[in-house]
């Protein structure tokens, strides 16, 4: 069903669209939310702090599963932050969790329905240019899909957006800019910029692979956002990436690597990064 | 008996009826190229939704219809659209096709498709002789358990497309006046275009074009022991390239500009066979 029923799908985004949208006009009144944040691995506190915030746990949403992973906690902050409204994920669904393709990018497309023009994609990876050091934010510049799957395939439905969408520039320019720009006030921050490369997991990579990564151009590597960042062009949206350099998955250094590790970084580099969010929400237009 | 062997034989069944002679060649015609089986004459078509667990193809641009005549001499069916993963369909599925063609008695295949240009020294409108691919599709038409009517449990793959026939289009193309390149096909799954960075993957890893298509008709095609010739029709420079964002429509375009080359090269090859 998932990969042929696009009715269906689209009556399911519309489903938890429009569950969303009464909460929100119940709440907020006509504002919507423009921006939309996706907080990867040990970054969701951005959601805290997010003002006259009203939460709605995924559970309560028709069609969304739920995030099982630890240091996902699984819910929507709606509300303000820097003057912008914003949706903001504390949670998402990954592919290696076992949801189809369709469904890791369902609350993209439910983003979009609400009204979100513009996305802002997180997450925890691994550092594969040699330049970058465990604490850096990489702001993307591209990605590589190496996940072996598409969240596209399947018959279109052109009201979600076209059959074959470019993908010349999926990390808006614009925003990269003013991304840097807003990295530039902040003291004790470094702002790389790369190639993020999306695989499935849930295994970490062993350096064999990551030294093809490294072959083939990758500076990052993450188990996330090519999915989202895919559909996210499909729908329309404006993207934003920006990755927390958690560990260096150099291939002849490599250490054994634990998921409490890579919080443990993202728990420290957390504060830069919520002030690099918020001095891009600010400088947004 | 499988239920892939089983489908082939129900399908051949009912073309053997409906088909006015025995099949030699097969052609797959890619995004644009349908015209080619326009020019036949007398052809006889048969939509795919006659034929039992033919699927119908979704992209615009892919008509759907099997069509029979003769080119240069020589007894062909034409696959007028053809069926590619990114619509959903099971790489078995995808496949079908091919064994129906083997099992009419088809043993030379011409695939052809629209592919994005890698290779900086290409252009928009460029034919491209394919010389050998890479599977980036993550997807094999031959797993599972294997049929050995159907073919080998493990197919060499250290020629899949035949010098011979490369050969034989090389003398069409010149004869014809033609600039031909020559390189290799990444097969993607698609449905959306390429990145920059993806690109620059491929050129490391040697690949010339880049398209959604051919790789699991080539595979099933060696497996099945027909011979394969491969044409790529370049269609727009792959993402990164020129500062431009690609278009379905695009490839449209230039794939109309270049059909009459197109058509001209093909008929040339199959009438060297």
């Amino acid at each position: 069903m998932d990969r042929t029923d696009t009715f269906g799908y689209r009556m399911q985004i519309r489903d938890a669209a429009d569950h969303l949208k009464g909460l929100l006009a119940e709440r907020f009144g006509s504002a919507k939310p423009e921006i939309g944040l996706i907080l990867g691995s040990g970054l969701g506190e951005l959601g805290d702090r997010v003002e006259n915030p009203l939460i709605v746990d995924y559970a309560q949403l028709p069609h969304f599963p739920r995030s099982t992973v630890a240091g996902h906690s699984g819910r929507f902050v709606f509300g303000e932050l820097e003057g912008k409204r914003v949706a903001v994920m504390q949670g998402r669904f990954h592919y290696y969790e076992g949801y189809s393709m369709r469904r890791v990018v369902f609350p993209v497309y439910v983003m979009r329905e609400i009204g979100v023009n513009t996305l802002v994609l997180t997450n925890a990876a691994g550092g594969l240019n040699k330049s970058f050091a465990a604490g850096d934010l990489m702001l993307l510049s591209d990605h590589i899909n190496l996940t072996g799957d598409n969240p596209l395939i399947g018959p279109n439905d052109e009201e979600l957006g076209p059959r074959f969408p470019d993908m010349s520039a999926v990390y808006d320019p614009e925003l990269r800019a003013l991304a840097r720009k807003a990295a530039s006030g902040i003291d004790g921050l470094r702002l790389v910029e790369g190639v993020y490369c999306g695989i499935t997991g849930p295994s970490y990579s062993p350096p064999a692979e990551l030294r093809m990564l490294q072959v083939i151009g990758g500076d990052a590597i993450g188990m996330s956002t090519v999915p989202e960042a895919i559909a996210a062009r499909h729908a329309g949206l404006r993207v934003l990436g920006i990755s927390c350099i958690t560990d260096m998955a150099l291939p002849d250094e490599l250490e054994p690597l634990t998921h409490e590790q890579v919080v443990a970084v993202a728990e420290r580099t957390k504060p830069k990064f919520i002030e690099l969010v918020r001095g891009i929400l600010r400088e947004m237009p | 008996m499988s239920e892939t062997l089983k489908q082939v034989q129900e399908a051949a069944d009912v073309l053997r009826e409906k088909l006015p002679f025995t099949p030699e060649v097969g052609l797959i015609l890619g995004s644009g190229l349908g015209v080619m089986a326009d020019t036949l004459d007398n052809p006889a078509v048969i939509p795919y939704g006659d034929i039992p667990h033919f699927p119908v193809s979704t992209v615009p641009g892919h008509a759907g219809e099997l069509v029979a005549g003769e080119i240069e001499g020589k007894k062909a069916v034409i696959m007028k659209g053809r069926f590619h993963l990114y619509e959903g369909y099971d790489v078995k599925r995808v496949t079908l096709p091919i064994r129906v063609m083997r099992r009419l008695g088809v043993r030379t295949l011409v695939i052809t498709n629209a592919a994005g240009g890698i290779n900086e020294s290409f252009e928009p409108g460029d034919l491209m002789l394919i010389r050998d691919h890479i599977n980036f599709m993550f997807r094999n038409p031959l797993i599972g358990p294997n049929d050995e009517e159907l073919g080998v449990r493990f197919p060499d793959m250290s020629e899949p497309y035949s010098a011979r026939l490369r050969e034989l289009a090389r003398q069409a193309a010149q004869a014809q006046g033609i600039s031909l390149r020559e390189g290799v096909y990444l097969g993607l799954l698609g449905p959306s275009y390429e990145t920059p960075a993806e690109i620059r993957m491929m050129r490391t890893l040697g690949a010339d074009a880049v398209g959604m298509s051919t790789v699991p008709e080539v595979i099933a095609a060696r497996h099945a022991g027909l011979e394969v010739l491969g044409i790529s029709c370049i269609s727009n420079m792959a993402a990164g390239i020129l500062d431009q964002p690609l278009s379905h429509a695009e490839v449209m375009e230039t794939a109309e500009r270049v059909r009459e080359k197109f058509v001209r090269l093909v008929r040339g090859a199959i009438a060297l066979l």
